[in-house]
């Protein structure tokens, strides 16, 4: 109908339009790849962790009497956690699995000659028998690994080194290994230390740390280690029964240390606030970004307001006048509808290739698959609603221009 | 002239309130979000021993076996930035250097003589002696050791302040005894307030890490058997661990390695002194790979540690673009403006008032846009810095208030940055005022007298 003067009106006063049109490509543009890296960063904070994490609490002893018997001291608090009413399984552990404090690396293979140039590395999880139990984590086959050894280690390195006859692993080490998925039962070489060990369970998941970065997925391929960690410093993982575990920490904390001589207790966290912790920098990162994506829309809408309201105000008298030669209210309705529409999509043209260009750096810069093409359609449609609703209130107010009004002088 | 021009700019701006608000809103929006991203950006890029750019260097040695299992970082090509016990003790012996220091981290438990006071687990730096003179370490009390207590080793310490205040009650406390894990040292020296930050010279565990609060002679690595608090990775398959002799004799990397050399000859001798020392060893079976032992100076040795960090740089990209967004937003409704008046300007042009009056008195009024829309934006972000500063606020394992000002001095604002603050708002109203002054300055008055 009316779009060729609609055009060559556009092109009269094309300044604000021009405008407005670059305001809304980088609009698409930062929305989009915000939206997909905030959406990224969410699937990272909620993958699961395999652990029953609302369940447990880990608390430090902290040995520092010179004949401090890390050996007994496990012993005594073990029978001693293990007994107390409400908890399903206690164990002594190398590494906080959710503690943010990272873990011990190591290089896997499956023939001795592999572990020479071994390609596979994996994260250790060093626990005393009942490790799984206290972690919490589903075994989807075998059973849990068994060790027999009752003198602790010197230190890090040589409690690794014992590294028991038989061990168990996430199915995801499982597979990478063994990729026929006949993991159990085989034996698994291990680099560093050139030990063999039978696996003897397959855990369904779990992840230990980091859970972002280049190591993110190193930390879901696990070997459960049964073993004693070296003192003075242990680490003790308490699962208990759903909603005991509160209680159970009270208790903890106000016994605990008298039970062995020359230690006290270094710190003690439920394993919530751990991997809380551990996620801050994602959840603050998506604020900050979620911030700047909704800021820049209401920027944008503003702009967009602005514009409409600008055109229908010098407009008034041209718009009496085609009023009362026969335009229809919703006529005039229409005409800065589709006026707006038509800047709205010529932005989004060109937000189209800026958001696909910002999109590429970013998938470099944070190892991102490429920005996927529903995202682009999302923020087409939402920035067409955007132009829309933000034109509404000035053309509804340029469709109630009386008629008259183009009769009189201003 | 410019008074009058200010106050026909007010005048003006309270005219249209609503949208001067919009406008100005906008403004701050932009500013706001650029000021706390490059906060964050300019707290991160921080250089903490600018006065010795140039002379300190950091020494990596490319230890690795021929392939690495496991995960490559984003730089393959990059030495690892730990060295190895054998090749710190080899270096060490070379004077070419005005100082050398080899260290690590490791962790002690200090038992206090204090009434009241419980054990407690400290991270303890194991360093030679040049460390506090190398790195400038300000000292409140005392002084640092000296090489020859490195090799005794001697039962000394150097202390922070903050353990100071713990177990002396913040007096003088050198030549007093500390307790750790049972055996006895006395305190030499007690270290005043002092973070550098990013921690430049151990960025293993965390660029913003504090500075340990316990300083011990670095002979003591073999005489107590001291653990690693920090990484240890074994670079070679060959390696094989399995005690703490260990780790004093395989190819696993633990230590941090720094120089100080002044000249350009020494540089160069240096670099030369390793490469050789690298050739040598090559004849063992070692350093399998091609000569690629890089000695880089502080900025170098930040920016292949990554310290800044894509996430910093992804917001202050994204935080620009949000300003550019804010700067269009402002010049196409002031535009809109400007032209809406255009009868009134075609009239006070055709009474005498020249181009140039009408061009400066229209820039005025925006320039006041931007400036409201700065005071806004710095409000705004203090707000935001405030915020993070909540988000992003660790329970700290300990009582230590360093925990806080780290979080603290990463999220606040200084002078530069509230100065830069203004300056950006500033150009933002002249940015965006420009082209609609000058399209107002430009118009012809006949064409607005006639169709009045």
């Amino acid at each position: 109908m009316q779009i060729r003067t609609l055009l060559k009106a556009l092109w009269r006063n094309r300044t604000g339009p021009v405008l407005i049109a670059v305001q809304i490509a980088i609009t698409l543009a930062v929305l989009v790849n915000i939206a997909y890296v905030v959406s990224v960063r969410i699937q990272a904070y909620r993958r699961p962790t395999g652990i029953d994490v609302h369940n447990i609490f880990w608390v430090q002893s902290q040995g520092f009497a010179t004949d401090f018997d890390q050996s007994s001291a496990l012993r005594t608090d073990l029978a001693y956690l293990n007994g107390i009413a409400g908890v399903i399984a206690a164990a002594a552990t190398a590494t906080i699995p959710q503690g943010g404090f990272g873990g011990i690396g190591m290089p896997f293979a499956t023939t001795p000659e592999g572990v020479r140039a071994p390609k596979m590395g994996g994260a250790v999880q060093l626990m005393t028998n009942r490790g799984l139990e206290a972690l919490g984590v589903k075994l989807i086959a075998g059973r849990a690994p068994h060790s027999d050894a009752v003198s602790p280690a010197p230190d890090m390195m040589g409690a690794i080194a014992q590294w028991a006859p038989e061990v168990a692993m996430t199915a995801l080490l499982a597979h990478k290994l063994f990729p026929k998925g006949d993991a159990l039962g085989k034996t698994l070489y291990t680099g560093l230390i050139n030990k063999p060990a039978k696996i003897v369970g397959i855990v369904e998941r779990m992840q230990t740390a980091p859970i972002t970065g280049p190591f993110a997925d190193y930390a879901e391929r696990v070997v459960f280690v049964p073993g004693l960690p070296p003192g003075p410093s242990t680490f003790y993982l308490v699962r208990t029964q759903p909603g005991r575990r509160d209680e159970v920490m009270a208790q903890v904390e106000r016994s605990f240390a008298d039970k062995v001589p020359g230690r006290y207790i270094g710190h003690m966290e439920t394993l919530d606030q751990s991997a809380s912790n551990m996620r801050i920098g994602l959840r603050s990162s998506s604020i900050i970004l979620g911030a700047v994506a909704i800021l820049v829309l209401a920027v944008t809408a503003i702009g967009i307001f602005g514009l409409a309201a600008f055109n229908v105000a010098t407009r008034t008298r041209q718009i009496g006048t085609r009023r009362a030669v026969g335009a229809r209210k919703r006529h005039i309705l229409h005409y800065f509808l589709i006026e707006n529409w038509l800047i709205t999509t010529a932005g989004v043209v060109v937000g189209c290739i800026l958001a696909l260009a910002l999109g590429a750096k970013l998938s470099v810069m944070f190892q991102l698959q490429r920005l996927p093409l529903y995202y682009l359609a999302f923020g087409v449609v939402a920035l067409w609603l955007l132009g829309l609703g933000a034109t509404l209130v000035p053309a509804r107010k340029a469709s109630s221009v009386a008629p008259a009004i183009a009769t009189r002088t201003v | 002239m410019l008074l009058h021009d200010l106050k026909l700019a007010l005048r003006n701006l309270r005219r249209t309130p609503a949208l001067t608000a919009l406008t100005a809103g906008a403004i701050a929006c932009g500013i706001a979000a650029t000021m706390v991203t490059v906060t964050l950006y300019h707290a991160r890029a921080g250089h903490p021993i600018w006065w010795k750019e140039g002379q300190l260097f950091a020494v990596t040695l490319d230890t690795r076996g021929p392939e690495q299992g496991g995960p490559q970082g984003p730089h393959p090509e990059y030495p690892p930035f730990l060295v190895t016990y054998r090749d710190a003790k080899a270096l060490y012996r070379s004077d070419i250097p005005t100082r050398a220091v080899m260290m690590y981290r490791s962790a002690r438990v200090v038992e206090p003589t204090r009434a009241g006071l419980k054990p407690f687990n400290a991270l303890v730096r194991v360093t030679t002696a040049d460390f506090f003179s190398m790195f400038d370490v300000p000292f409140l009390y005392g002084s640092g050791w000296t090489r020859a207590a490195d090799e005794g080793p001697d039962p000394v310490i150097v202390i922070g302040r903050f353990l100071n205040n713990k177990l002396f009650g913040g007096a003088n406390s050198v030549g007093k005894l500390v307790s750790l894990n049972g055996h006895e040292f006395r305190v030499v020296g007690v270290i005043d307030n002092w973070m550098p930050q990013p921690r430049f010279y151990d960025l293993s565990t965390g660029a913003f890490d504090v500075p340990e609060y316990l300083y011990m002679p670095f002979g003591w690595t073999t005489a107590l058997k001291l653990d690693v608090a920090g990484n240890v990775n074994c670079v070679t398959p060959q390696a094989k661990v399995g005690s703490f002799n260990d780790l004093l004799t395989q190819d696993c990397v633990w230590l941090q390695y720094w120089v100080e050399m002044p000249t350009l000859a020494q540089r160069e001798k240096f670099q030369a002194f390793v490469d050789n020392y690298v050739r040598d060893q090559k004849q063992y079976g070692r350093f399998v790979r091609p000569l690629n032992n890089r000695i880089v100076n502080v900025n170098t040795w930040l920016a292949m540690n990554d310290v800044i960090g894509d996430e910093s740089r992804l917001q202050v990209g994204l935080a620009a673009l949000f300003l550019a967004v804010c700067i269009l937003n402002t010049l196409g409704l002031m535009l809109a403006k400007f032209l809406s008046g255009a009868p009134i300007i075609g009239l006070r042009r055709a009474l005498g008032a020249s181009r140039r009056d009408i061009m400066r008195q229209h820039l005025t009024e925006v320039v006041v846009v931007g400036v409201l829309g700065g005071l806004g934006g710095i409000v705004l972000s203090w707000l935001g810095l405030w915020a993070i500063r909540v988000l992003t606020y660790v329970p700290a394992l300990d009582d230590d208030p360093a925990h806080l000002a780290i979080a603290q001095a990463l999220s606040h604002m200084d002078a530069t940055m509230l100065f830069v603050a203004v300056l950006v708002s500033l150009l933002t109203g002249i940015v965006a005022g420009l082209y609609p002054a000058w399209r107002i300055g430009r118009m012809q008055p006949a064409l607005f007298l006639k169709s009045q």
